[in-house]
């Protein structure tokens, strides 16, 4: 059983997981439904008239004049997803999008998570670090005269090994 | 003279301020008494504790009592109370808007407050039991100025009303409403007690471990009650909501689980001190930290500064609930920087590849993942604040953040579960970690197989087959040494939660990535078909009552069971509901809502099909979170004092 557990099979088990992965991601998924394609545009744009919900998750009149207007753009076959959602939104003066911009002061909810994370992991390691010097004190020549002395003592007594 | 109509409001006031009063004077008691050692005095203690859970009882049911006659003098019973409730609907509307939540708040801290002075009744005199008694009646007094203050529920009315517009209709159309709210303040209201034992424990300086035994259990106790809050949340919003979906990154949905998530870390790293006795001030920082996140969830969301579909309306509560947080932050960061000193451990983590290294890299992403949620949560307002312009953070943010944090903390419970305390070696890993390994290949295999598509959705089973795999490794290890008896304990029963929390992961990676939707027009007696399935419109159902009217439209599915989506008109709002419903099974769910406009006459109906696999198992899997929180709580298998904490590793340079 043994030497099933060496690092060849574990190489082995590393290339199966790529390979599986490699099959899934890059294989046709199949067309999407019109409808699937409204849902996915209308889970990024916000309901103008709404508390804070989605048009997709809205039943409000306003989410439902965006999902009738996001119906019509998908029928017509003109414009990808993100153009619709850019025409949406520019209707709207950019106020009904629900993902932030990556510019300006609005970036700052993308990049905070970020310095956050690093700041976290730096910590961490800086942790680690200190605990790792804390921890390699070598014992001192009296430690090491005490332990010879207790052995000297009485060889064969395990609790002294 | 008052009739018996009107008597609710006087008494519901009489009682709150009964209730004020019997918590104030507990607080003096508790201190007082604490700081003096005097024992009479803290015998006093107990009887407050009741006086104030009795009155806040008797507040309660005046409140019910009002909304049960429909007393409509009180301005309360105004806005959510109507003649044509059902009363099972009526009897929730108690908390279904802001002053009644706050009252049923107070119901919870005021009987949790009883329950842990009856606890410690032999040990009143123990000054940290003193002190947690005397915080918990703090709260408590903070809650009862605000029922008797901006959110009083019963203050009186405008004259002449005789009927109001019952509570929200989303909130009358359900049996989870009955469940769903009590169970989260729970779990909410709950974390005050292990909050409350910490500031004790820094105020009597006794900051090492015997605290943290104290309230281990009732910090299991509120997780375990957040938890199965924020899963029937769930739950309702895919019942009733009608688009599908069980979480849309609301600021109510997000006010409940940022605690969750710093809940969840304290959990985890709690084991460390009272294993080690290390991370002493990051534990206390997190108790505080869930704490107070629970009323600054409870600002942003009952203030009316945040818009959310289930954000109560605009009021006056939001200065005070500021206030308190600031408080609670500023009085407990001063107690840990005062006992700075005792808060030192003298412990070292011996290597990142350790139980506790493992913990601690948990606890990093559940707060880095807690800060992302709150600051988008937090984002539009600081963005109105300093631009005056607005923004929305919604759902496709949240998400794309999520997936990540979520992915690591599954790789976590992949590794953590097998790891031994202190120190692992390359070898033990590869030895323990390798059928769990084969069985995240065998679930990556089999959704490959199944015709799965995408990284992440992909990445989740394969890690969520390994995390089982260790999961699964754990139980069957302890089970074989202790029989039925190997399912309890923290170990064990965490495992448990783990196995729940593995199912919901892969079952949102499958619902969210897999689902497929279309509109159908059905036409009466032409079978139309979707995605494998058939649908014939079998006709219609009209209901029509004094509160509202139904049409239900009858969508035979697969040539079997009729299944009725429905829209709800309530006459006394105006507003068109709908409702969706849902065939059901361990594979997918067939979700079907009905498009309005609904003409009866012309014998069509636009349905919406929406095709949703796996949803089934993120209701298993919370149902099997609740039921290991259970096995957790319960005392696992007795640790003699001359074991080793773990199995011995050898020294990577030992030959």
């Amino acid at each position: 059983m043994k030497y099933l557990k060496t690092w060849p099979v574990w190489m082995l088990m590393g290339l199966i997981v790529v390979a599986l992965l490699t099959v899934g991601t890059t294989r046709d998924t199949g067309p999407l439904t019109q409808s699937d394609r409204i849902d996915s545009i209308t889970k990024h744009i916000a309901c103008p008239t709404c508390d804070g919900e989605s048009v997709f998750v809205s039943r409000a009149s306003a989410a439902e004049a965006i999902r009738n207007q996001v119906a019509r753009d998908v029928s017509a076959g003109t414009m990808t997803d993100d153009e619709i959602i850019g025409s949406i939104a520019n209707t709207f003066n950019g106020k009904v999008l629900l993902v932030p911009r990556a510019t300006g002061v609005d970036s700052l909810v993308w990049i905070l998570p970020i310095a956050v994370l690093v700041c976290a992991v730096a910590g961490l390691w800086a942790a680690f670090r200190r605990w790792r010097r804390d921890n390699s004190g070598e014992a001192s020549s009296d430690d090491v005269a005490l332990v010879e002395k207790l052995l000297a003592e009485d060889p064969t007594d395990e609790d002294n090994v | 003279m008052l009739g018996v109509e009107g008597l609710a409001g006087p008494l519901g006031r009489a009682a709150l301020l009964v209730g004020l009063i019997g918590a104030f004077f507990g607080l003096i008691a508790a201190v007082m008494g604490t700081r003096n050692e005097d024992e009479k005095v803290l015998r006093l203690v107990p009887r407050f504790a009741t006086l104030s859970c009795v009155s806040a009882i008797a507040a309660f049911a005046a409140m019910e009592w009002a909304m049960i006659t429909r007393d409509f003098s009180l301005a309360y019973i105004q806005k959510v109370g109507s003649k044509s409730t059902p009363a099972l609907y009526n009897f929730t509307a108690v908390w279904s808007a802001l002053e009644g939540s706050i009252l049923l708040w107070l119901l919870v801290l005021t009987c949790l407050t009883s329950g842990i002075v009856f606890k410690y009744r032999t040990r009143i005199t123990d000054p940290m039991v003193g002190w947690a008694v005397a915080t918990m009646f703090f709260v408590g007094i903070f809650f009862f100025i605000l029922t008797l203050g901006p959110a009083n529920p019963f203050a009186v009315g405008a004259p002449g009303v005789l009927d109001g517009p019952g509570p929200n209709p989303l909130l009358q159309n359900h049996i989870l409403v009955v469940f769903h709210p009590p169970i989260l303040y729970l779990g909410y209201v709950g974390m005050t007690v292990p909050f409350a034992f910490a500031i004790g424990a820094l105020i009597t300086g006794r900051v090492g471990e015997g605290w943290l035994v104290e309230t281990r259990r009732w910090a299991l106790f509120s997780w375990g009650f957040l938890t199965l809050g924020i899963i029937l949340g769930s739950w309702w919003s895919y019942e009733v909501l009608g688009w599908s979906g069980v979480w849309a990154w609301d600021p109510v949905e997000n006010a409940s689980f940022i605690p969750w998530l710093t809940g969840t870390a304290y959990i985890h790293s709690v084991l460390v001190q009272e294993r080690r006795g290390m991370l002493r001030v990051w534990n206390l920082s997190l108790l505080v930290s869930t704490f107070s996140l629970t009323i600054l969830g409870t600002f942003l969301t009952r203030s009316g500064v945040l818009n959310s579909v289930h954000a109560f309306s605009e009021s006056s509560i939001g200065p005070y609930l500021l206030s308190f947080f600031a408080i609670i932050v500023v009085v407990s960061v001063a107690l840990i920087g005062w006992r700075g000193q005792k808060l030192h451990s003298p412990g070292t983590i011996d290597s990142p590849l350790s139980r506790e290294g493992a913990f601690l890299a948990n606890n990093v992403v559940f707060s880095v993942f807690a800060f992302v949620v709150l600051l988008g949560t937090v984002f539009p307002l600081i963005i109105e604040a300093f631009q005056n312009r607005q923004l929305v953070v919604g759902e496709p943010f949240f998400d794309k953040l999520a997936v990540p944090a979520g992915l690591t903390l599954l790789f976590l419970m992949c590794v953590a579960p097998v790891l031994p305390w202190r120190k692992a070696s390359g070898e033990l890993l590869a030895d323990r970690l390798f059928w769990p390994a084969w069985g995240g290949i065998g679930a990556l295999a089999f959704s490959v197989g199944l015709g799965a598509t995408g990284f992440a959705p992909l990445l989740t089973f394969a890690l969520g087959g390994f995390a089982g795999g260790a999961a699964l490794r754990q139980l069957v290890l302890a089970t074989r040494r202790q029989g039925l008896r190997g399912f309890v304990g923290r170990a064990n029963g965490g495992m448990v939660v783990h196995i729940g929390v593995i199912l919901i992961a892969v079952a949102l990676a499958a619902s969210n990535s897999y689902t497929h939707s279309q509109e159908l027009l059905l036409k009466q007696g032409v079978v139309a078909t979707f995605d494998g399935h058939t649908f014939e419109l079998m006709g219609f159902k009209e209901e029509s009552d004094a509160r509202s009217t139904v049409v239900a439209a009858m969508v035979r599915v697969d040539g079997g069971k009729t299944y009725t989506p429905a829209i709800t008109k309530y006459k006394s709002i105006g507003t068109n509901i709908g409702t969706p419903s849902v065939k059901s099974s361990f594979v997918k769910d067939i979700y079907l809502t009905i498009e309005p406009p609904v003409k009866v006459s012309s014998k069509t109906a636009k349905i919406k099909v929406f095709i949703k696999p796996m949803v089934m198992w993120l209701w298993i899997g919370g149902g099997l979170m609740g039921v290991g929180t259970v096995l957790s709580a319960f005392p696992g298998r007795r640790r003699k004092p001359t074991d080793a904490t773990s199995a011995l590793v050898p020294s990577e340079t030992s030959a």
